[in-house]
């Protein structure tokens, strides 16, 4: 099957205007994204994430290496057929409403005439801009203006979505329904790229992260497996009593495990935040959706803090 | 995965979208009425003796304006057009779709040029019925007498002058389209398409220079100065209008290939230019 995105070797330098001096923002990068999963590039500022994007765009010309989407190389436009694009920080013409914005991008991708209408108006409900589709852009708020710039990156269907910073400025509700809407588009079968410096979002919602460094690739590979403890697991108990404790650990021991911690497990200060400040349904949906994800992961953290407080 | 091909239909869109968004800027708007305001007021100006002259004085200021103030928004509104789309990164959320560089470009141009037909054309329009409404007072209570063979001003010719302007104006966009493609600021995008506007208008001198020269380096290089930059002298048939005489149509129809051919010269150096650009 065919990679969503192949990546060999690819090096980009950019000149500084001083006789022969560049610098390199990639450096032999080799990447495969398969197709229908949820991919983190993360990295520092400055990293080369942005850059390799635009090199997958074909908004930038490799130095060295190849490049490729869905098997088309990046400097053919028909590269570019199948996938939407959302900016770090969109800026679209303030003077278009919401609709006619996207309905630009939708005849700019060719989409069929008689149903460009109706695809508009689906993916602005979708993104949950329906009330707000014929006002100014102008007058869109951050949070308002990511999602019309998801839209915007919908509205041809395509099979690759990639999102540079989708989640910037947005408060932390808009931040949970940017994740759910992503988590959706995994499910319609589309392969998503996204470029986060909210690593608490990058660890809910990606299957696969790459890590880049200073335009290198530092660490790749599936999340669960970078992020599980390999040697350990956590138990969510209801009722649970500390007079247990001697006797459960007795009874590890007897089968050679080791009790490492008991802990009260916590909600996240985001999840506190959802749950009260949860302005619309999609952020209730999201919160019900992740509360058993939570609980498991509240439990983990918990834990690794009790290791900590013991190694010290 | 289907070929993209070349597609005039989004051409289309970026030039509609191109055009709704220059007709906005308050720099348009300003221009209009400032171009409005020095045709309208050249009457203030005006001379009775037998009509003529203050007709040919009217005609004179307004073709000035015309001039002046579409030279100034072809360069100003193009750099300003395009550069918007790359500092404000819209470029990027366009290009990013697909869509052929050459089709921006293309897009771009025929927005601008769009804009600079409706100027010349709400000025040319302006013009004309500033002239007939004085040419009929004139002939009514001045001296009937003087427009005995018919009207003086030939209307005719100040929409065929409207029209070669707006070639002009289309020939200086496209080159500030070339200057901006490779540029890095919005400014040095305007002053180098000024400075080009003022060896266009005195590329001539190179010419008659070029005729004249003996040694064939030297003939060489002028000739291509003279080769690469239009002769906008060629475009200044307001002059023949304003003194009453007719413009023939084989000098219309060459100035029209004429800019036609620079026209596109132009475009295609925008795109040859704009499609290694790192955006």
């Amino acid at each position: 099957m065919t990679s969503a995105i192949s990546i060999e070797d690819l090096t980009k330098d950019f000149p500084l205007g001083f006789g022969h001096l560049k610098l390199r923002a990639v450096e032999d990068l080799s990447l495969e994204i398969a197709d229908n999963q949820v991919f983190g590039l993360l990295g520092p500022n400055g990293s080369g994430k942005s850059t390799t994007i635009k090199v997958i765009l074909g908004l930038l010309a490799p130095t060295r290496g190849t490049c490729g989407i869905f098997g088309t190389p990046s400097a053919e436009v028909s590269s570019r057929r199948d996938v939407g694009f959302l900016p770090e920080a969109p800026y679209f013409y303030r003077y278009l409403t919401g609709f006619e914005l996207v309905r630009f991008f939708g005849r700019i991708c060719q989409v069929e005439k008689s149903k460009l209408n109706d695809r508009v108006h689906e993916v602005i409900e979708w993104v949950g801009l329906k009330e707000a589709a014929h006002r100014r852009v102008g007058t869109y708020s951050k949070g308002m203006l990511q999602r019309i710039g998801l839209a915007q990156a919908l509205v041809h269907d395509p099979r690759l979505v990639i999102l540079d910073e989708p989640t910037a400025g947005v408060d932390p509700v808009g931040s949970a329904e940017i994740s759910s809407l992503i988590l959706k588009l995994k499910e319609q079968g589309k392969t998503i790229i996204l470029c986060s410096h909210l690593l608490g979002q990058v660890e809910d919602i990606c299957d696969r992260i790459a890590i880049l460094n200073r335009g290198k690739l530092i660490l790749e590979g599936e999340l669960r497996d970078l992020v599980s403890k390999k040697d350990l697991r956590s138990v969510v108990v209801q009722d649970y009593r500390e007079e247990y404790n001697d006797e459960l650990a007795g009874w590890l021991q007897a089968r050679e495990s080791r009790l490492v911690s008991v802990e009260q497990p916590q909600y996240s200060l985001d999840r506190v935040f959802l749950e009260h400040v949860g302005r619309s349904e999609l952020a209730r949906e999201k919160l019900s959706e992740r509360a058993e994800v939570a609980k498991q992961q509240d439990t983990a953290s918990g834990k690794d803090n009790e290791e900590k407080k013991k190694s010290s | 995965m289907s070929k993209v091909v070349f597609s005039p239909a989004r051409i289309n869109i970026i030039a509609k979208n191109t055009f709704l968004e220059a007709v906005r800027q308050k720099f348009f708007g300003f221009l209009v009425i400032i171009a409005l305001g020095i045709i309208l007021s050249s009457q203030v100006f005006r001379d009775f003796n037998f009509g003529a002259p203050e007709l040919k004085f009217i005609a004179d200021f307004g073709f000035g304006a015309i001039v002046l103030f579409g030279s100034v928004l072809a360069i100003v509104a193009t750099a300003q057009l395009f550069f918007s789309e790359i500092e404000n990164k819209t470029a990027i959320t366009i290009l990013a779709k697909p869509i052929f560089r050459s089709e921006f470009i293309f897009g771009k141009f025929l927005g601008v040029s769009l804009l600079l037909l409706v100027f010349t054309g709400m000025m040319t329009v302006i013009l004309s019925v500033l002239l007939f409404w004085r040419e009929t007072a004139i002939m009514e209570g001045v001296d009937p007498e003087a427009f005995e063979a018919g009207r003086m001003v030939a209307y005719g010719d100040i929409f065929l002058y409207g029209i070669v302007q707006w070639l002009k104006f289309s020939i200086l966009c496209g080159i500030t389209m070339v200057v901006a493609s490779f540029s890095n600021t919005n400014l040095y995008s305007v002053i180098l398409s000024f400075v080009i506007l003022l060896i266009c208008h005195l590329q001539y001198l190179a010419r008659d220079a070029w005729a004249q020269m003996e040694f064939l380096p030297v003939q060489l290089a002028v000739f291509m100065l003279s080769a690469v930059f239009p002769n906008f002298q060629l475009f200044n048939i307001g002059d023949q209008i304003a003194l009453g005489e007719s413009i023939p149509f084989e000098l219309g129809a060459r100035i029209i290939g004429y800019a036609l051919i620079y026209i596109i010269v132009f475009n295609l150096l925008a795109v040859f230019s704009f499609r290694k650009r790192e955006i």
